[in-house]
Parts: structure tokens; sequence; C-alpha cells
């Protein structure tokens, strides 16, 4: 079976299941502490990986995406045709940027993005998911009931405004472009950014009136 | 395979965690392991597809229930086992037992930078034209791959309409037993209503990316 089989698999997870340390954090432990001995890894790199995605690759790229689309058309007109090509203008292509779709929010649509089989997700421009995006319960539901899970995240959505959920089954990953909120005319770029949530890229927020989130 | 990660429309579970707070990681060791994967050596051909098939065969209560990253350790460490890089004994002591010869240095950091701009691609040269067309109207095939596949349960007999077509991409089930074979690849739409008894909301959508042998025209 050229080495892809899948009962030979499921066996190795139930000898894994008896035999790994008992707490996640021993197991990382002494697969970090193995792999070094094998010569697999530097140490040095997982400390710098875990900076990049702590300081530098995260939600605050997709926001500044986003306030360039909201104040530049003819970027936005080549963010919607080829998402991966604008975002590599701003230097953010990279880990799950080379198939990126941007879905736009309107007065009449609300996007949501999910991925039911696994955790697909556009790291390159929202870094590390939130781990509700990963959750069983996110999977299931944003597919058969995205109304009751935006309610959830404060989003009463009327049956006017269609929704479109995004289930990232293939290499395309999604981000959402939210609507410019009204209020916010002759906002620079940095202004607007820093309205723009993760949430808001994902789909589980539509509101990014000024003010509206430190209520809640 | 029609697994427990197979979990679109699944009904039965609770509220979600919207008061989740905004770090990227919650634990040490979730940064840890997030940072092992991207820095460790590959010494076998493991594909995206390969991970996705390992990580769906984690036994159904493990994979409901351990967090995501350890999820990823689960899994690497089938694979590692799996691809002879490693024991179980190896993995449960975190000790050598035998090395690997002719092993190159690991990534060191220096290198992470540039790295964070490798952007994998999976459209490849199209070898027959596409079957469907925007417009057209499809029907997913009731019966999967009992391998891997990325063909959902909830779409499976249910009839929609392609929207888009990507040219061809790497085959999942295909690539996950080993080989690449692309095939077209297109964007499906189905209406809520025609998925689910119980929608009523007659404008809402749901978009699949599927590919050419998972359709049939309707």
């Amino acid at each position: 079976m050229s080495g892809h089989d899948s009962h030979t698999i499921a066996h190795i997870h139930e000898e894994l299941h008896s035999h790994l340390p008992p707490e996640p954090a021993l197991r990382v432990k002494a697969l970090e502490s193995l792999l070094v001995e094998k010569g697999m890894l530097d140490p040095a790199t997982v400390d710098a990986w875990i900076e990049v995605f702590t300081e530098e690759i995260g939600p605050k790229r997709g926001a500044a995406v986003v306030a360039r689309a909201w104040t530049d058309p003819d970027f936005k007109a080549r963010l919607l045709a080829d998402g991966t090509a604008a975002i590599t203008e701003l230097g953010f292509d990279g880990w799950a940027g080379g198939h990126l779709k941007v879905v736009e929010n309107t007065p009449d649509v609300h996007n949501l993005i999910v991925c039911t089989l696994c955790s697909c997700y556009p790291h390159s421009v929202l870094g590390i998911p939130p781990n509700w995006y990963k959750t069983a319960a996110y999977r299931a539901r944003a597919v058969r009931d995205p109304r009751g899970v935006l309610a959830e995240f404060g989003e009463d959505v009327p049956e006017s405004v269609a929704i479109r959920v995004w289930d990232s089954t293939a290499e395309l990953r999604y981000m959402v472009l939210p609507e410019r909120p009204a209020g916010t005319e002759g906002w620079d770029a940095a202004e607007l950014a820093d309205l723009v949530t993760r949430n808001a890229m994902i789909g589980t927020a539509r509101d990014l009136t000024p003010g509206k989130g430190e209520a809640g | 395979m029609d697994g427990i990660h197979d979990l679109g429309g699944r009904q039965g579970y609770g509220p979600i965690d919207v008061g989740e707070p905004e770090e990227p990681f919650h634990e040490a060791w979730e940064a840890r392991m997030l940072g092992i994967v991207r820095s460790m050596s590959r010494v076998a051909p493991w594909s995206i597809d390969w991970f996705r098939h390992v990580r769906e065969l984690i036994e159904p209560v493990d994979y409901l229930t351990r967090p995501y990253y350890d999820q990823w350790l689960q899994t690497y460490a089938a694979m590692m086992v799996n691809s002879g890089v490693a024991t179980v004994g190896e993995l449960a002591s975190g000790k050598s037992a035998a090395a690997i010869p002719g092993l190159a240095p690991p990534m060191t950091p220096d290198k992470v930078a540039a790295a964070t701009r490798n952007t994998a691609r999976f459209d490849r040269p199209a070898t027959e034209p596409p079957r469907f067309t925007v417009g057209e109207a499809v029907r997913a095939r009731i019966d999967a791959n009992p391998g891997h596949t990325r063909l959902p349960q909830y779409v499976r007999g249910r009839r929609g309409e392609v929207t888009a077509h990507h040219g061809a991409h790497v085959f999942p089930d295909a690539s996950a037993a080993g080989e690449e074979r692309p095939e077209t690849l297109y964007t499906v739409c189905f209406a809520a209503t025609e998925l689910w008894p119980e929608a009523t909301a007659a404008g809402d959508r749901v978009y699949l990316d599927l590919w050419e042998s998972y359709l049939d025209a309707a």
C-alpha cells in the first residue's frame, strides 16, 4: 500500500494512545527532545517561529488588507479578482496564501468562513486561528445554523440579508471583506485598520461601527 | 472516509466559546507544537492530504476531545512511526534509540523570515477541459472514496450549481494515497433549503470547492 494504509495508521494511533505521556505538554516535550536528539530540529528555530506568529503574522495583516481595499478602489478590484496576487503586493503571501479568495459583504449579503473537514484558515493574513474556529461545534454548526452561530457572536442578521457560508474543502482559502462602517468618512487607512477585527474577516462579526465593540 | 472528522451539519454540539481570549496561543505547549511543525526536518514525503487523512484516523473519542495542537502531535507522531522515522517507544521516552543516517542539518533561526513567505500552490497544468460549465446544475455523488476524500457527507446526493472552475488542482483522494493526479476543481453553490430540512431563508447558500469526480450532471 506504498506506506499509505488506513488500517496501519489506525493501529499506530492506538499504540500511541496507550504509550505516550498522559499530558499534552509532556507529549510535546518528549517529541521535541526526540527530534533534537535525532538531529531533525533546532529549538532556537522553534522559538523564532513562535515569535513570528505572536508578533508579526496575525489579523493586523488582514486588517491592513481590508483598510487598503476600503480606501483604494483599484486595489479592491485586484483583491477581489485575485486575492493571492493582491496580498503578495503587500508582502503578506505565505502559509495557506497560495489560492486566496476574498468574498465581499454588502448590505444584502453576509459571508461566513468555515472548514467542516479540518481547520483550513488563511494563515498568512489572519495568523493562528482561534480555538473556537477549530472546534467540532463551530465546524458542525456554521454550515447548518449560521444565523444561530452569528447570534451567539452578537450579530442578529435579518432574513433580508442572504448568508453565504464558504466551506474550505479544497486548497482555496477564504477571507471576508467586511463593509466599511458609516461615520468613517475621511479616516485614513491606519485608523480604519484599527476597526477591523479578526472575527469580521472570518465572518462571525458584521457591524464594525466605531465604538460598538467597546460597549460589548 | 465516513469519519468523525466530517462534522458539517452534525447536530448536538453546544454553543461557541465566543469569549475566548484573543492571544494566538493559550498554552505554552501549543505554541511549541506549532513551532516544531514549522521547523522540523521532513525525512519522508508527507503531503497535506496524507497529513489530513492521518488526522482523520485518530480514534473518534480522542478526535473530539483532544485539543487541536495535541491532535497535530498525535498526527505527526503517527506519520513518523509509519514512515520509520521514530518508534512509539522513542516518542514515549523522548530518547533516540537509532540515528537517521545522512540527514541534512535542521532549519536554523535565520531561515525563518524567508520561510514565512513560502507559498505552496496546488494548481497544476490541466490535461482535460472542464466537464461542467459555470451556471450548470450538478449533483454531488452519493458514494465517496473510503480512504481520504474532501466530499463532505452533508452535500452527497444534493443538487447545486457550478459558480466557478479553477483549472486542475491536486486531487486529494489520490494524493493521500501517494499519487499526484490533478483534476478540475469547481466551486459549487448549494441552497440551504436543499441541504437542511429546517432551513427557511430562501437566499442562504453554502459554497464548497469540489473536484470533478465528486459530481454528476443534474
